[in-house]
């Protein structure tokens, strides 16, 4: 049926493909527009496509569980340590070598890492060491007074570096997350986030930010995964550390074989080595 | 993945992080099924390791990530029998955004799973490209060339996939055929 004698329906039909496409430009195919704005009939059979396209676009999909992320990491540890990858390694190695500040910093901060896992996680992931929890005794005060001054000493060190760090765009934008996630029961998406900063973010200010975020969740199964999958790929032993002491804290025994890994690891760092340690005692 | 392919494979990572969740959309929509979606994404990645040193600097990665998902679906359904089943809103981890508002939240839902319901009574090929040609990251030359097929012919099947995807959620919607 003809609503304008310059249109038929069959011709304003064959661009309804290009009005429904969000690539095409709104000024596109104006003859046709007009059309449609006249005929009822192309109106009807136009405004059934749009609501099924909407409703496609919008359907709501599930998140994949949290395996899915350990699935992915393990493999990607295997293909790291397979032969082929380690020779492609090396030979890019050769290539070029450039120390991130982070790598530069993590050696002194290495040696704090201990004591920054208490810090960063607060009370709230309780990683007590015996030591503080004894004041009676003089040779436990000498200790609390000096575990005291090296936090210090680490505070400035940690407060230095982070600066770099603090205004970047990552930071900000954590900072609408953490807000969400320290909720009682943060959105997944929210959760989800948290565990891609802990796994991508370059720097480990916001690591560790996004572990504290977590931390308060460690009763869902997805966060400890995460923390788990992140922790086998993570390379700063303040933030390995921390890791740790999380997934002790939860007493997750599937984190097991991953810590009791780092515990024996000759190349990893003593802390972290020593963190591992005190975790197996308490899985 | 030009890092990827030149050894860092922990820039790999990173490409999970920012495209796993929308692939294993696309995978759960595609075949109506959690676990298969998450086994395929899975596939899909280890292919990416695997054949890491094939990829060209042309075009997008998203385009090659959804042309090795196609493949692996299509491995997949060929070992594979099973006929998609309508996925069920209900057993859906929902995002706390998509959550609808109080009012119409049951018959939002409805739709959802008249829809979902629709999408399973498409073939494969056209919940393929129906899927694929709503995705804002994919232009229809690429889309073409994961179908294999050319740019007009995609668009071509990708309006004929969205028609009658309407067509069964309306059967569905009024199992008696309207009069017309
Ligand atoms: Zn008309």
């Amino acid at each position: 049926m003809d609503a304008t004698p310059q249109m038929t329906c069959q011709t304003a039909r064959e661009a309804f493909p290009e009005f429904l496409d969000f690539r095409t430009a709104p000024t596109a195919r104006m003859a046709e527009r007009s059309h449609l704005a006249v005929c009822p009939d192309c109106q009807r059979e136009f405004a059934t496509l749009t609501r099924i396209a909407t409703a496609l676009d919008e359907a709501p999909s599930a998140l994949p569980s949290g395996r899915m992320r350990q699935r992915f990491y393990a493999m990607l540890e295997e293909e790291k340590h397979s032969a082929r990858s380690i020779h492609l390694a090396a030979e890019r190695e050769h290539h070029a070598r450039g120390l991130s500040l982070w790598r530069r910093l993590g050696l002194p901060l290495a040696g704090c890492a201990l004591l920054a896992a208490g810090f960063v996680g607060g009370t709230r992931f309780s990683a007590r060491s015996p030591e503080s929890q004894d004041h009676s005794d003089p040779e436990a005060r000498r200790q609390l007074a000096d575990l005291q001054q090296r936090v210090n000493a680490m505070g400035q060190l940690v407060g230095y570096s982070l600066i770099q760090q603090r205004h970047s765009p990552t930071v900000d934008r954590l900072q609408g997350v953490l807000t969400s996630a320290s909720r009682e029961n943060p959105p997944p998406q929210v959760i989800n986030e948290l565990i891609s900063a802990l796994a991508l973010d370059p720097s480990a200010h916001v690591r560790l930010s996004a572990l504290d975020g977590l931390a308060a969740h460690l009763e869902q199964e997805v966060v400890r995964a995460g923390v788990l999958a992140c922790l086998a790929r993570e390379e700063n032993p303040l933030v390995q550390v921390s890791m740790i002491d999380l997934l002790a804290t939860a007493r997750d025994a599937s984190a097991r074989p991953a810590i009791e890994k780092l515990s024996t690891n000759v190349t990893t760092d003593r802390n972290v080595r020593d963190a591992a340690r005190r975790a197996l005692a308490q899985l | 993945m030009l890092a990827v392919r030149d050894g860092e494979l922990n820039a790999l990572g990173e490409l999970f992080e920012r495209h796993h969740g929308r692939l294993y959309g696309f995978l759960l929509k595609l075949t109506g099924d959690r676990s298969t979606a998450e086994d395929l994404t899975q596939t899909v990645f280890q292919r990416m390791l695997k054949y890491r040193h094939t990829y060209r600097d042309q075009g997008n990665f998203a385009a090659w990530m959804y042309h090795l998902a196609r493949r692996c679906t299509a491995d997949h359904v060929r070992r594979s029998s099973a006929a998609p089943r309508p996925i069920d809103p209900a057993d859906l981890n929902l995002h706390a955004d998509d959550a609808p508002h109080a009012a119409g939240q049951a018959s939002v839902h409805d739709d959802h799973r008249l829809l979902y319901a629709a999408l399973a009574l498409l073939d494969r090929d056209d919940r393929e490209v129906l899927l694929l040609s709503r995705f804002q990251e994919l232009s229809f030359a690429e889309i073409a060339g994961i179908l294999e097929c050319s740019v007009g012919a995609a668009k071509v099947r990708a309006h004929r996939a969205l028609r009658e995807l309407r067509d069964a959620f309306f059967r569905l919607q009024r199992p008696t055929p309207p009069v017309s």
